[in-house]
């Protein structure tokens, strides 16, 4: 085999792909000043307002006096977020273990498809206008703003991204697992509950997680149909609190004290989702299936 | 690996369940809301109001206090009074904050449900502020010149007109921002108000209500909104309520009052465009322009809006009793709250009025017991 | 013949005989799911067919021409034109898609092709966080932070350039150019990761075929990586583009709120999800301002529909012309 002789690569091509590569880094390395900034200024508002009292007590909307702290938001968000996602995973992972196992390739499957793709692209401020026709202003369970209206809104959001995360998951089970199953005689249900469940779980979970961290941090939806109070409430037909709902409400008040309360809340809030997240991408990279 | 992520789960749930319980075990000392359907007769209903920025910082130490001396839990929403009276219409609140009476068609939508009370609760300054350094508090500017810069026919802060009226004040050449409103609100009825009257271009052009066709200017949501819009534009000039300028430090103007005298809004200014009003019998009055040598011309009047019915309204006995005692609280006591924050309590007279005619309230034809 | 030699595993007989009772499970879970997906699909028809009709009232007495068209949008005099809104919405997502998507494709780049592998981990995550901050976050942030910091360079950009349309001019603080940088940094995390998964899926062998011909690093990007993946990113654009049509709560805070149509990028507008969130609270009672706010939905869901439409269109066209090259005989 003669060698065949390359031409030596010219200064100019090198010139061209050192500015692309550094372009490349340089471009990258904007996409993370924002990231920085936003906790840095977090920080700087919110980190004041961190103490236990903070988190174990109720604000007052006090204007003159203590402020309180962000107990009934915290506890606002987990249960409503709670409630919507009882709802959502059971539901979408239905939807997805449908597509995957018993609709695959049919016309139902299709539509089904297409329909959870057009909910996600639904902004979240439809749906919570959505709920506010429907069941705000209709005052349906005897209340107008209540926390399990809110939560409706919020399971709206994340059944779409539950089950397309699902079903792509699902998805990836090698059939040689199912097949094996069957052959050892195992009928569907248990095939899918305890081969093909098991194996997805730890994609499923991810999926959850970032659905759980998406609908934590909607403001929108919760506007209209949770309301905000300042005491915790418990009973999902009263209104509740919610972080972002706090947030938005008190950081233009006329009061320093509960402007630093909202950027602590703010802070916690983003501690919150930040951890899910960060849990959810720790899930997935040990996940045999990804 | 499966046993390892089934104890994660397990893990997951036992701490959501611990936080469960958590917050179970330490709001049983604070005491919890009850539904609005007032079934239970050991603690009293819990009111729910929406309603006016103008207000919501009076309102919420209100509520902070009367939680304190009734045990009865008032949440409001500051969502502007345009909401408000669309949420009190609906049936979504108990009653409304709002700084502008009902308009004759808003009354009419709401006719199915009964007839709107307004109630009156204080008096306070819509201050104009403006952020413009170098430049201290009292600027003075009358109702013409402001009614022009919010047309957007005066550009910059150094334009002759306002030169005029302050002579010795070196004016920069910054270009003048304008700060409104983009939600119905009543202290833009108010402010629109006063512009028309000043104004024949404003009334012919925008007029006046809760929320009108701006010519120019960045809209916010809230008093807070466009505190923050200030704020923010290095020549920025707004229309806020009192609290939020003393609260971001502005610079507010001295506005020319009817006598011809220039008044910066202050809590004596505010009072003295209170005094010697004379409401009619509907309590719907406006002390905008009011007479009087110290009276801060931009003067508003806000109330809290009820049905006349409570409970043919929709709400169960136990809110309308709430209700009572609420608005009892706020006409009575509550009124010496108010200079704390800079509102002006109610003259005597038309505290009086007020009261009247909360006592006047009725649950299905009946006189209404307050809860406390 | 095995088949009737192999020991059951549940000692129900022969796997292949199974009792119509032992089926039952199955066919319980499999008309429980099918049941369950109908109803989702109900749910979502339900759910666009009740916005129809809560909108029909502006429709009947306004028209649907003159409500897309019209640039009136005054509420207090029944006048609900929404062209200013669908213009902001249009003209805040376009500026997104212009910032935001060039970064997201790069930093896909990077971490694919040009990244230590050491930092590639972290550095997806580090991204991917992007995505963990709430949208209220980031309007409050870009309100308090970033529209001072930005206006004095909004300023002499607009001064300096301001030949090119819509440019020069006034220079308002919140405006159209801060809504669309926050709103590409919000797109940036999915465009991003979509972009990552599909230039992942590039075979190895057309880079090393490029490499081998001599290219540098960057010449094999632009010929064998890019291409082949521009589908796929394209795809991972057009769902940013969804998700920044749609975004609500950061936009209202950064935009102005003036349902005009901005003459330059740098001036104030509003967009179809803030008018929604400003004024859906005084429209309680009044039946053609809640129609007209949600027939401004419905165009939302509309436009997001069209855009996830073209979004699937490219993905697929990009996965069916995946074909491996013909080779030279």
């Amino acid at each position: 085999m003669s060698a065949v002789a390359f031409a030596p690569i010219s200064a100019r091509r090198r010139r061209v792909d050192k500015l692309a590569r550094g372009g490349v880094a340089l471009l990258t390395g904007v996409a993370l000043v924002p990231l920085a900034l936003i906790l840095y200024y977090l920080l700087k508002q919110g980190l004041g307002a961190i103490s236990v009292r903070f988190f174990t007590t109720d604000p007052t909307g006090a204007f003159l006096g203590d402020p309180g702290g962000i107990k009934s938001a915290v506890v606002g968000t987990v249960l409503m977020v709670g409630l919507a996602t009882a709802v959502a995973v059971p539901v979408g992972l239905g939807v997805a273990i449908w597509l995957v196992e018993f609709g695959r390739g049919s016309k139902l499957a299709h539509a089904v498809r297409y329909f959870i793709d057009v909910m996600t692209g639904v902004p979240s401020i439809v749906f919570g206008l959505f709920v506010y026709i429907t069941l705000v202003l209709a005052g349906v369970g005897g209340s107008s703003f209540a926390g399990w209206k809110g939560s409706t809104a919020l399971a709206l959001l994340m059944l779409p991204i539950v089950t397309r995360s699902a079903e792509v998951v699902l998805l990836l089970v090698p059939n040689a697992l199912r097949e094996a199953a069957y052959a050892l005689g195992a009928p569907r249900w248990k095939t899918v509950f305890r081969v093909v469940l098991p194996t997805a779980l730890p994609g499923i979970v991810t999926g959850v997680l970032l659905a759980i961290a998406r609908a934590a941090g909607e403001t929108a939806p919760l506007l209209f149909t949770a309301a905000v109070v300042n005491a915790t409430a418990l009973n999902f037909n009263d209104r509740m609190n919610s972080l972002p709902a706090l947030i938005f409400q008190n950081v233009g008040q006329a009061q320093d004290r509960l402007v630093t309360i909202a950027w602590g809340a703010a802070l916690t809030l983003v501690a919150m989702i930040l951890m899910l997240t960060l849990l959810a991408r720790l899930i997935q990279r040990r996940s045999r299936l990804s | 690996m499966q046993m390892r992520y089934s104890k994660v789960l397990a893990l997951g749930s036992a701490a959501a369940l611990a936080l469960g319980v958590a917050a179970c075990g330490s709001s049983k000392s604070n005491s919890s809301t009850s539904s609005n359907g007032g079934s239970s007769s050991s603690s009293s209903a819990a009111l729910n109001g929406a309603g006016s920025t103008f207000q919501a910082p009076l309102v919420s130490e209100w509520a902070n206090r009367f939680k304190s001396s009734a045990g009865i839990t008032v949440n409001y929403q500051p969502v502007g009074s345009g909401a408000g009276i669309a949420q009190l219409t609906a049936g979504t609140v108990d009653f409304a904050g709002s700084d502008a009476v009902m308009k004759p068609e808003e009354v009419s939508a709401a006719a199915a449900k009964g007839t709107p009370v307004h109630l009156p609760i204080a008096l306070g300054a819509v201050t104009v502020s403006y952020n413009l350094s170098g430049v201290r508090s009292g600027l003075r500017l009358d109702g013409p010149t402001i009614a022009n810069i919010f047309l957007g026919r005066v550009a910059k802060w150094n334009d002759a007109s306002i030169a005029a009226l302050n002579p010795g004040v070196t004016l920069p050449s910054t270009t003048i921002t304008v700060c409104h409103r983009s939600d119905a609100s009543g202290t833009t009825a108010n402010f629109t108000k006063f512009l028309a009257g000043q104004s024949p271009a404003w009334a012919r052009g925008p007029g006046t209500d809760k929320s009108v066709q701006w010519p120019t200017g960045t809209g916010a949501r809230g008093n807070d909104g466009v505190a923050g819009c200030v704020k923010q534009t290095s020549g920025a000039v707004g229309y806020v309520e009192q609290a939020y300028a003393l609260q971001s430090n502005f610079t507010t103007a001295a506005v020319k009052n009817r006598a011809g005298a220039y008044v910066e809004p202050s809590l004596a200014a505010t009072s003295a465009a209170g005094e010697g009003a004379k409401p009619p019998a509907n309590l719907e009055f406006s002390t905008i322009d009011a007479p009087g040598a110290r009276s801060y011309p931009i003067t508003a009047v806000t109330f809290q809006i009820v049905f006349q019915d409570v409970c043919k309204a929709g709400r169960s006995q136990g809110t309308a009793a709430s209700l009572k005692s609420w608005l009892t609280y706020i006409l009575g006591p509550g009124q010496s709250v108010a200079p704390q924050l800079q509102y002006a309590p109610l003259p005597a007279s038309i505290q009086r009025m007020a009261q009247a005619r909360v006592d006047a309230l009725t649950c299905n034809g009946q006189p209404i017991q307050a809860a406390k | 013949m095995e088949a009737g030699t192999i020991a059951s595993a549940g000692g129900r007989g022969s796997a292949l005989h199974r009792s119509p009772a032992a089926r039952l499970p199955d066919r319980v879970l499999r008309w429980g799911l099918t049941a369950l997906s109908l109803g989702v699909i109900a749910l979502i028809a339900f759910f666009f067919v009740k916005l129809i009709l809560e909108s029909r009232p502006v429709f009947s007495q306004v028209g649907l021409g003159t409500y897309l068209t019209s640039a009136d949008w005054v509420p207090n005099k029944a006048l609900y034109g929404a062209l200013p809104l669908i213009a902001g919405t249009l003209i805040t997502s376009a500026i997104a898609l212009v910032l935001g998507i060039p970064v997201a494709v790069a930093t896909a780049l990077y971490i694919t092709e040009l990244a230590p592998r050491r930092i590639r981990g972290p550095l997806t995550i580090v991204v991917d966080l992007l995505a963990a901050v709430p949208s209220v976050v980031y309007g409050l942030w870009g309100f308090f932070f970033l529209i001072p910091k930005l206006q004095p360079a909004e300023r002499w950009f607009a001064d300096a350039f301001s030949f090119i349309p819509f440019v020069g001019g006034t220079v308002t603080g919140p405006n159209y150019f801060v809504a669309g940088l926050i709103l590409a940094i919000m797109i940036l995390p999915i465009a991003s990761a979509i972009s990552r998964e599909v230039i992942a899926t590039v075979p190895r062998e057309h880079k090393e075929a490029a490499l081998a011909l001599g290219a540098t690093r960057w010449e094999m990007i632009r010929m064998a990586v890019l291409p082949y993946a521009r589908g796929g990113i394209a795809g991972g654009a057009m769902l940013g583009l969804g998700r920044a049509i749609g975004e609500t709560i950061a936009v209202t805070l950064v935009i102005g709120n003036a349902p005009v149509i901005g003459h330059s990028i740098f001036q104030q507008g509003y967009t179809l999800a803030a008018v929604i969130a400003n004024e859906f609270g005084e429209a309680a009672s009044d039946p053609l301002h809640r129609a007209s706010l949600i027939a401004a939905g419905l165009v939302l869901f509309v436009l997001t529909l069209c855009v996830n439409a073209v979004a699937r269109g490219l993905v697929l066209r990009a996965e069916r012309g995946r074909r491996p090259p013909e080779m030279a005989a």
